[in-house]
């Protein structure tokens, strides 16, 4: 298990990550997720020992690792710009690590071959690197990674300057490829909310250098703890309706509602989260759309309403003009409640 | 017009390479001269104007009006040699640490300590030459083949950083730290990863470092007396009020042979791009 | 963390503090000193020696020599050197013949080439007069009059260092980009406009770090001169360092030649400071506005 304690970092007094406690155990992947600046890529250079952290202890399985320079710590990283040793091919790019682990030759050759194999690359192992494609080059780093069996998997938005095909295709065979690695701690930095779903067996959400909530995937997207997870998590983003409870009833003080009766809550100012598929067609909620993208075969449109803005998720290909009006339906039994500190309040959603 | 301006060309061209050419060709036949030729008035054609003589050329193994230059020739080559390779290994070192590490002594960063090493060739020659003097004399170096060489690394030392922390910061730090990531310490990462991806950039300074080594007069005419004599100031020394032109031009022509085939490795570099990063 | 990081950095200081900062220091030292033939070795003399160089008419002269020369001969190296890396950069045949050839110059060991130039300069027997009579200028007197002296040192100082020049314009002029040339080629631009509007001000940042190389090399001029002229006729041809050298080397005059060469360092320090900026503002700002 690999633990980080309390770990925290600053440049020119500007915190970078926050007093960072978790723990990352092995024999499943965690993604990292988190709007750029939120302290991923620090994050995993702290955790490479690329970064010294101010404060804090790393430690795998009890061992400490806070005064281990990079090259005495058992990690393999995977970075975005793929780099490779532009001065050797292929083949010797990936048995390097190995080689410089003590591993002869030889050997090192065939894990390396072998590697290759599996990341489809077999017959590019002559080459070097600069005469390969740019999705190739990053299969090349990826191997590297990998020969090593590192027990620490770091990998930084390994796909995110490669084109849409190449990602799906890579992000199977890493999957694939880790599921064959036992005991591997992996750690996946991501800012795509569908692509920590898809890819982690545990998530952690960072904003600001904090680490704010962690769990199973599913759970996290379910039940955000804050309003600020809710808003990393939720892709297209979610609708935020501030209201007001006062004797049981509730008011959505941006849409100028009537009361209508509310949860059972303490008087006060509230945060209803709505996702963008609870709003739909049909209802009494007038609406202008702003605009409208159709992305495979969902469209999300913006509208207003009011002053409020509003964005709705629709499972199908639609067409709405852009300045057209129509009535909405807000599924209120749907939304999360958060408190006027941003935390969600349970028991579950409100019944309105 | 525009044959014109082709013309004009090709005439600046052959203007310069005869301005170029022309002590190389005046060298070339004077070496076959003798005493007679080189007093009956300047002529360039042997046979034709003048007999031509192999006097000047046995002169260089020493006897009448000559001046023996081998023993001047392997200390050139001894000198020029291992401090350029001495001054390249430092340099190069320092050059990496600078464009890697962050270096802090009160109020000096990384950018004065880069200043100093390259400011020194601004430093004239002659302000330093009595201090070097008195110094190696208290080692005791004086006249010997070592001070000289450490005078030279010393001189050669900022050609090698000015080259070469230009050619590093052209490497992303990203390709140190992979290869700390695979295991590799800050000396096996300089040696195994950097190293190689900066050959041009050695070969750049490697021979900036030959050619100014070389071709220096100063220090080794002012440390020197006789027993660890340069090549060219045995030349020099041969420049006296009657001078035997004709030993001095084939001395000439063996000291300034080797490098002048440098031209080609340079010409080779410069148009391939690999000087760019040299510049600026 | 990084304690390996002083293995590469320190080698190569140590080096350069023993072996250049405390000779310096040294010298600082001894320019208050007066240390000569006759009483050898550091006394206090105060500072008597900058008294006697500020009196000292032929070390201001040299100096004002030096920067004539130097400006005079870096400024038709550049010229020159510009003009030889545009003939050579493209467009004509057999470049990379002349490339090799224009560069040959700068490899050669300065002392010997003017050891040469010495006898092509000789009044009666060397090749250049006979030339110039045949071109109906006439023989001149090359090594014996000041005037012609001092041009005999410029003749050999271009010859020389051109190509350094050359090299250093011609690595630029190879590293620009390629598109402002077609652009300039689709508006109908001819050579001159071309070279003007678009290779010039493209030419700024490199030929400013060019000028400056060869501005530094140039202040400390002095091998040439000892070998072609020693600094004559009379005083007439002579620099800063090779004064400076006729003082300690000859004389002997060790304290007074550290006072002359701390001098020499610091306006040479000074001059190249504000020569460099004024020359980024007027070729790399000035060419960018």
């Amino acid at each position: 298990m690999l633990r980080l304690q309390e770990i925290a970092l600053a440049e020119a007094k500007v915190p970078h990550l926050a007093g960072i406690t978790l723990d990352f155990r092995p024999v499943q992947m965690t993604t990292l997720l988190g709007r750029t600046g939120a302290g991923k890529t620090t994050l995993l250079r702290v955790i490479a020992g690329m970064a010294m952290p101010d404060k804090g202890r790393i430690t795998l399985d009890g061992t400490d690792w806070s005064r281990l320079p990079p090259w005495k710590r058992p990690v393999a990283m995977v970075t975005q710009q793929s780099i490779n040793y532009p001065h050797l091919s292929v083949l010797d790019n990936v048995a390097f690590p190995l080689t410089r682990a003590g591993v002869s030759r030889e050997a090192a050759r065939a894990q390396a071959e072998a590697m290759l194999v599996r990341v489809g690359l077999g017959a590019m192992t002559g080459r070097h690197p600069v005469a390969l494609s740019g999705g190739q080059q990053q299969r090349v780093a990826i191997a590297r990674a990998l020969v090593k069996r590192a027990p620490v998997l770091l990998m930084d938005e390994p796909f995110v300057n490669l084109d849409y095909k190449l990602r799906e295709g890579l992000r199977e065979e890493l999957a694939e490829l880790l599921r064959k690695e036992a005991g591997t701690v992996a750690i996946y930095a991501s800012t795509d909310p569908r692509e920590a779903l898809q890819m982690g067996d545990a998530i952690v959400l960072m904003a600001e250098g904090r680490a704010l909530q962690s769990g199973r995937p599913r759970q996290v997207f379910a039940a955000p703890a804050t309003l600020a997870v809710a808003a990393v998590v939720n892709d297209p983003p979610i609708n935020l309706l501030p209201a007001e409870v006062s004797g049981g009833q509730l008011r959505l003080v941006s849409l100028g509602n009537e009361p209508i009766p509310g949860p059972d809550l303490p008087a006060g100012r509230y945060t209803l989260g709505l996702r963008a598929e609870d709003v739909r067609t049909g209802g009494d909620l007038p609406a202008r759309v702003v605009l409208t993208e159709v992305s495979g075969s969902e469209t999300v449109t913006h509208l207003e309403a009011g002053s409020q803005s509003l964005v709705m998720l629709e499972r199908a290909v639609k067409t709405h003009n852009l300045g057209s009006r129509f009535g909405l339906h807000l599924d209120l039994s749907r939304a999360l409640i958060f408190d006027a500190q941003g935390l969600r309040l349970t028991p579950e959603p409100a019944h309105g | 017009m525009r044959t014109l301006y082709l013309a004009l060309k090709y005439l600046a061209v052959t203007l310069w390479s005869a301005f170029v050419i022309f002590p190389f060709l005046w060298m070339l036949s004077t070496s076959f001269k003798t005493q007679n030729a080189v007093t009956g008035g300047a002529t360039w054609l042997p046979w034709v104007q003048y007999e031509p003589s192999l006097a000047g050329w046995k002169a260089l193994f020493g006897g009448a009006g000559g001046v023996n230059i081998v023993k001047p020739y392997v200390n050139s080559l001894v000198v020029t040699g291992s401090a350029s390779v001495i001054a390249l290994v430092l340099g190069t070192l320092a050059a990496y640490g600078l464009s890697r590490f962050t270096f802090r002594a009160g109020p000096i960063r990384n950018g004065d300590i880069t200043f100093f090493f390259i400011s020194q060739r601004i430093m004239p020659p002659i302000v330093l030459a009595i201090p070097f003097f008195l110094m190696l004399r208290w080692l005791g170096l004086l006249d010997s083949l070592p001070g000289l060489i450490l005078v030279y690394v010393a001189a050669l030392m900022p050609i090698a950083v000015w080259v070469m922390v230009d050619f590093f910061n052209t490497i992303p730090r990203a390709l140190d730290e992979m290869a700390w990531m695979d295991g590799c310490t800050p000396v096996t990462t300089f040696c195994r990863v950097i190293l190689p991806n900066v050959l041009p950039g050695l070969v750049v300074a490697g021979m900036f470092c030959l050619i100014f080594g070389w071709n220096d007069f100063f220090f080794a005419f002012t440390l020197t007396f006789t027993q660890a004599q340069l090549l060219p100031v045995s030349i020099v020394a041969l420049n006296s009020s009657v001078t035997p032109w004709w030993s001095l031009s084939a001395a000439a022509i063996v000291s300034v042979a080797p490098l002048a085939v440098l031209a080609f490795v340079v010409e080779r570099f410069l148009s391939r791009g690999g000087l760019a990063g040299a510049v600026r | 963390m990084y304690r390996q990081k002083y293995i590469f950095l320190l080698p190569g200081l140590l080096v350069l503090i023993a072996v250049i900062l405390f000779p310096l220091i040294f010298t600082i030292r001894v320019s208050f000193s007066s240390w000569d033939v006759y009483n050898p070795g550091l006394n206090n003399a105060g500072g008597a020696m900058y008294a006697r160089m500020w009196e000292d008419s032929r070390y201001w002269e040299a100096l004002w020599r030096l920067s004539l020369l130097a400006v005079s001969t870096v400024l038709m190296q550049y010229v020159l050197g510009f003009g030889l890396a545009l003939l050579v950069w493209r467009e004509i045949a057999a470049r990379r013949f002349f490339r090799v050839l224009f560069l040959v110059p700068m490899m050669t060991t300065p002392v010997v080439m003017s050891v040469i130039w010495r006898t092509i300069f000789h009044e009666s027997l060397g090749p250049l007069n006979p030339i110039l009579d045949a071109l109906g200028i006439g023989a001149q007197p090359w090594l014996s009059q000041p005037g012609f002296a001092f041009a005999a040192v410029m003749i050999v100082e271009i010859w020389q260092w051109t190509p350094f020049m050359f090299l250093l314009l011609l690595a630029g002029l190879l590293s620009l980009p390629s598109e402002p040339f077609l652009a300039a080629r689709v508006d109908g631009a001819g050579p001159i406009r071309t070279f003007l509007s678009v290779t010039f001000p493209m030419m700024g940042a490199i030929s400013v770090g060019a000028i400056l190389i060869r501005a530094i090399e140039a202040s400390k001029i002095m091998e040439t001169v000892y070998v072609l002229t020693s600094g004559g006729p009379g005083t007439s041809t002579e620099t800063v360092s090779y004064y400076i050298y006729i003082r300690g080397m000859r004389d002997f005059q060790i304290g007074y030649s550290a006072a002359l060469s701390l001098t020499y360092l610091i306006i040479m320090a000074v001059a190249l400071t504000l020569i460099a900026k004024a020359l980024v503002r007027l070729m790399v700002r000035g060419a960018q506005a």
